[in-house]
């Protein structure tokens, strides 16, 4: 069994006392070690589906597996828990808290999970990103592609089974994004961490395993990569 | 129109969005507003009803003959033999207690019936002049109660005697203040003890010469020692007197608002951080920059006028409550006064708005300059504007090292008319001075603690602590609110403290003898009621008392300030009192010194009062004679503001002489008993109104009545207090809301409800710790300046300093658990955000 499956999934947003459908009847499954790209039009569903994988929010019907755990059965303090144990979060523009130094950044998942060693295992992802030499330093004083590393750092600091990145390199010139690419695509491999990564860059689908194409909520086509960059 | 509707879309719109913000700041302004006002207004209440029923029987007279001690008779007949005509108006003034159902003091008035031709109503047919000047005929204001022919019982001095209403005087005003009771001339002297001593003459002077020229006319009519002043000078003396009392208390009142004031900094703050995109955008279009600082000091005035008109409400209702607690404080220390009905002028509710907006735009001046200066392309940035409040936090710091050092130079001054103007501005410059060093504290203590907190207190506590020195500007003014309440609290509190334990300590030393008898009729600041002149001679003769000392006290006026001359058994004193003296010198010699001798002692608040000095010679006006007394020594005083003079009973007998005492100490052998020796007593006053208490039970009455005095001070911090808890609770939850992408990426990183709550809370503890740290500092060194400089210029004490642990301890738990309860809302607010939501936001 994967270690994210999502099974019939659905999910509407009620905006101003009309339903709006986000998702529909999605059922998709990722083995471990997977790089997973989600393509598809702005607003087609892709931050959605990343939410509820995430378990950040709660399908409206279906069921989304977390390594074998159905998230719709758990209460805010266990999907908490999940959060912090098997998911890793990587966002278009950073989100690194300003108050914090590198290293902090790095370390505050590990030190809200309660992990005695924090320091230690924060310090090793970072060296894993090559960032160990700006561990003292502020986020302000980092460039875009350094902010972004030092994101994938602290996503990885809690050696998560599924890394959720939501247009990681949609901030980034070309180069940088490639770096970014590049570490997602090592997390795979190196941790066998399930990648899925929410884009619009032809060059990151490039880097995935396999390409899920998104259309108005529902799963439009399931691909290797390869074949979608082959198509152009 | 369209500034206007800009107004409205940009300022306005958005402030009804946070509802609970906005409110908490328009109470923290009107509660400001409220305490200002309702001093002002008690305050006007309290003074304003001073002797109104005496002045009301006044009429057309302008001039007033008085003398310490009473007006010898026959300088009425020198004045109404005087070649012009003249109205004169012979008066005796004193306080009675009319023992009804509800005992009420009221003013008593000899008036010469005859002369005055009665006092009638409207549509009442004139009495008969053997009517006028009946044996037993009283007229009372009809507000009394009472009708013409009942009986009425009232006492006086230490008797107790009845009259026969003879008429009802009408009582236009309904005011409890003008209500009196009139007899006439041979009897109010009589009753009152006079015997024949007038306590005022009233002159009607024609209008062929101004007012001057007849005062100086009319002062050759007179021997030394009577003086003759415009009539009402005795109101304007009191009204002089309590302007130092008065004054304290409305600086007092102001501390509200100046928290108040911190609070509209931070939110006009808070408002120009989260706008600095939208105003980037207009100045893009094309907004010019007095625009914006329009824009946003109108964000403050609109603020500002909602809790200025919410503050006269507030203001009107508590001033309520206040004038019972400044009227029994000028009942206690100043003057015989009954509260005036609280009159809210015009005037007054204008100036409700006026400090109101006023306050709000002076706050605003800052934040609104600063969004002026925004260019658009730095208004992108957030991080750089705190960053650069850090920066300049060594400049602050030095800044408020050189305001401390300006307010140690002013406090080093002399008071400007009475007022320690220099005090509270020392006071002024040491509160901006520490608001200046707090951002240099914040960051400095963070960085310092930052390991310390991170292994003790974990993950919740080292990102509080984080998030307060990110958000340094708003954090700093936050604690600036809160620690200027705290020092406030702290100052008031030592100070208050430190007296309590001075009188205590003063009252061992001062009050030896073992019972204490005084008229059953309430003596005041100003009144002076009289025992039975045998009766001292009576109780020195019971064989458990060993010694008696009287004292007669007198109203007088020096220097155009009331105050009170005493007479006292120095004999008895010396041996038997601890008094201390300036002059370190021992008791029983000074008090020896003053026997058979020309010779006074004064009290310390006279002393400073007047600027009198040991050796110097005091010129006294005594009942129609005037003397020369050497000071021999000023002696330590707490028993009022007003000051007292001492003398030698035999002395005062020479100038004033009349024996009754205003009360007397009796001291019992070694080893009689105090409940024998009282009963004993008792039975020699059976049938008089005389009031004994045990030395124990007159300390406990003393010390209630300082605790009376001082409650209004508490009431007011307690208010400082609310309105900084209050504003720290609504800037907890705009900080919150402007983080809330924080908080939401705290979830997304797996923070639990209760991390993200400990985290607020946290903050909240962390907001009061440093606030209580640099409030109990800050109020040390205030308490010093109050004790030592506002104090002594106003009121002349020398205060023991004395540290109240128990009592400031409970109030600093008190505001620094209110403080973090305060944080209870934001971290539900904080829970409750939708992390998907305020990330996407981004």
């Amino acid at each position: 069994m994967g270690v994210l499956r999502l099974d019939r999934v659905s999910k509407d947003y009620v905006t101003q006392g009309s339903s709006v459908p986000a998702l529909r009847d999605v059922s998709l499954e990722f083995q471990p070690g997977e790089f997973v790209a989600l393509v598809g039009r702005s607003g087609c569903g892709k931050s959605t589906l990343l939410n509820l994988a995430g378990a950040m929010d709660f399908p409206t019907s279906g069921t989304v597996w977390l390594d074998d755990v159905s998230t719709s059965k758990l209460n805010d303090a266990a999907l908490t828990r999940v959060r912090r144990d098997k998911v890793g979060f990587i966002f278009q523009s950073f989100q690194l808290l300003p108050t914090l130094s590198v290293i902090e950044n790095v370390e505050l998942p590990l030190m809200l999970a309660g992990r005695k060693g924090s320091r230690a295992l924060a310090s090793e992802r970072l060296r894993w990103v090559e960032m160990e030499a700006f561990a003292a330093r502020m986020p302000f004083q980092l460039s875009g592609g350094q902010m972004q590393r030092v994101a994938i750092a602290r996503a990885l600091a809690n050696s998560p089974s599924i890394l959720l990145a939501d247009e990681p390199t949609g901030n980034l010139d070309t180069a940088t994004s490639q770096v970014i690419l590049a570490l997602l695509r090592r997390s795979a491999d190196e941790f066998r961490t399930t990648v899925l990564m929410a884009t619009h860059s032809l060059e990151a689908i490039g880097r995935a395993d396999i390409v899920v194409s998104l259309h108005d909520g529902r799963v439009e086509s399931v691909n290797p990569a390869e074949k979608i960059v082959a198509q152009g | 129109m369209a500034i206007l509707q800009l107004f409205y879309r940009l300022i306005l719109r958005p402030l009804t969005r946070e509802r609970l913000r906005t409110a908490l700041t328009i109470l923290a302004v009107s509660l400001g507003v409220a305490a200002v006002l309702a001093i002002e207004l008690a305050g006007r209440a309290a003074a304003g009803s001073f002797r109104s029923s005496l002045d009301t029987l006044t009429g057309k007279s302008n001039l007033e003959v008085t003398s310490a001690g009473g007006i010898p008779p026959e300088v009425f007949g020198r004045l109404a033999a005087a070649p012009y005509p003249l109205k004169l108006h012979a008066r005796m003034e004193d306080y009675g207690v009319i023992a009804a159902q509800v005992r009420r003091t009221v003013p008593i008035i000899g008036v010469d019936m005859i002369s005055e031709g009665g006092f009638e109503p409207a549509g009442n047919a004139a009495q008969p002049l053997s009517q006028l000047n009946a044996g037993d005929s009283v007229w009372l204001t009809s507000g009394l109660g009472y009708k013409r022919g009942d009986r009425v019982h009232v006492l006086i001095n230490d008797t107790a005697s009845d009259f026969t209403v003879q008429g009802v005087l009408d009582n236009q005003a309904g005011n409890q203040a003008e209500d009196a009771l009139l007899m006439d001339l041979a009897l109010a002297s009589r009753v009152l003890r006079r015997g024949g001593r007038l306590d005022r003459i009233l002159i009607e002077t024609p209008a062929t010469r101004p007012i001057g020229e007849w005062e100086v006319l009319l002062r050759h009519y007179l021997p030394a020692g009577v003086a003759i002043a415009r009539q009402g000078a005795g109101s304007e003396q009191n009204q002089r007197m309590l302007e130092a009392f008065r004054w304290n208390l409305s600086v007092l009142s102001y501390v509200s608002l100046a928290v108040g004031a911190f609070l509209i900094y931070n939110t006009i703050s808070v408002s120009v951080v989260r706008r600095r995109f939208e105003i980037g955008i207009l100045r893009a279009v094309g907004t010019l920059r007095g625009a914006i600082l329009a824009a946003v000091l109108g964000e403050a005035g609109f603020l500002g006028l909602l809790g200025g008109v919410a503050g006269i409400v507030l203001g009107r209702i508590l001033s309520e409550g206040a004038v019972k607690l400044v009227a029994s404080t000028v009942e206690s220390l100043y003057f015989s006064s009954r509260p005036a009905p609280i009159s809210l002028t015009w005037e007054t509710a204008l100036w409700g708005i006026v400090i109101g907006v006023g306050v709000s735009l002076a706050s605003a001046l800052g934040p609104a300059w600063e969004a002026s200066r925004v260019t658009p392309v730095e208004a992108m940035a957030r991080g750089r504007r705190e960053h650069q409040v850090r920066l300049h936090r060594w400049r602050s710091a030095a800044v408020a090292i050189l305001l401390a050092v300006v307010a140690w130079i002013a406090s080093r001054q002399d008071a400007v008319h009475g007022k320690p103007v220099y005090g509270y501005l020392c006071a002024l410059l040491l509160l901006a001075a520490a608001a200046l060093l707090i951002p240099a504290l914040v960051s400095g203590l963070a960085e310092i603690t930052a390991g310390l907190i991170r292994r003790v207190l974990g993950v919740e506590a080292l990102l509080a602590t984080r998030g307060l020195v990110g958000s340094l500007r708003r954090t700093s003014v936050l604690v600036g609110a809160l620690s200027t309440a705290i020092a406030v609290l702290t100052a008031v509190g030592i100070m208050v403290g430190s007296f309590r334990e001075t009188v205590l300590v003063w009252m061992d030393d001062v009050l030896q003898a073992d019972l204490f008898l005084s008229p059953a009729v309430p003596a005041g600041a100003d009144r002076h009621p009289t025992l039975s002149a045998d009766l001292a001679t009576t109780l020195s003769q019971l064989p458990q008392v060993a010694a008696v000392d009287q004292l007669r006290a007198y109203e007088l006026s020096y220097q155009g300030l009331p105050t009170a001359i005493g007479g006292i058994d120095a004999r008895v004193r010396g041996s038997r009192r601890r008094q201390s003296f300036l002059s370190g010198a021992p008791a029983e010699r000074v008090f020896r010194e003053l026997i058979g001798n020309d010779a006074v002692i004064v009290s310390e608040p006279f002393a400073n009062k007047h600027r009198i000095h040991a050796g110097d010679l005091l010129k006294l006006d005594l009942g129609g004679k005037s003397g020369s007394f050497r000071v021999l020594d000023i002696f330590y005083d707490y028993s009022g503001e007003r000051g007292l003079i001492l003398m030698d009973r035999g002395t005062l007998l020479r100038y004033l002489p009349s024996a009754e005492p205003s009360n007397i100490a009796v001291y019992l052998k070694p080893g009689a008993a105090v409940d024998q020796a009282q009963r004993a007593i008792e039975r020699v006053i059976a049938g008089r109104r005389v009031t004994v208490v045990r030395n124990r039970t007159l300390r406990r009455q003393a010390i209630q009545v300082f605790d009376r005095t001082f409650a209004i001070t508490y009431v007011l911090e307690a208010l400082a207090v609310f309105v900084a808890v209050t504003g720290v609770g609504g800037a907890l939850l705009a900080l919150l809301l402007d983080r809330r992408r924080e908080f939401g990426l705290l979830r997304f990183l797996g923070a639990a409800d209760r991390q993200v709550r400990r985290i607020i809370l946290f903050e909240a503890g962390l907001l009061g710790v440093l606030a209580n740290v640099v409030g109990v500092v800050l109020g040390f060194i205030l308490s010093l300046l109050l004790i030592h400089v506002i104090n002594k210029q106003s009121f002349g004490w020398t205060i023991q300093f004395h540290w109240p642990v128990t009592v400031l301890l409970a109030a600093l738990f008190t505001v620094y658990a209110a403080t973090v309860l305060s944080a209870l809302y934001p971290a539900r607010i904080a829970i409750g955000l939708v992390p998907i939501e305020v990330i996407h936001e981004e």
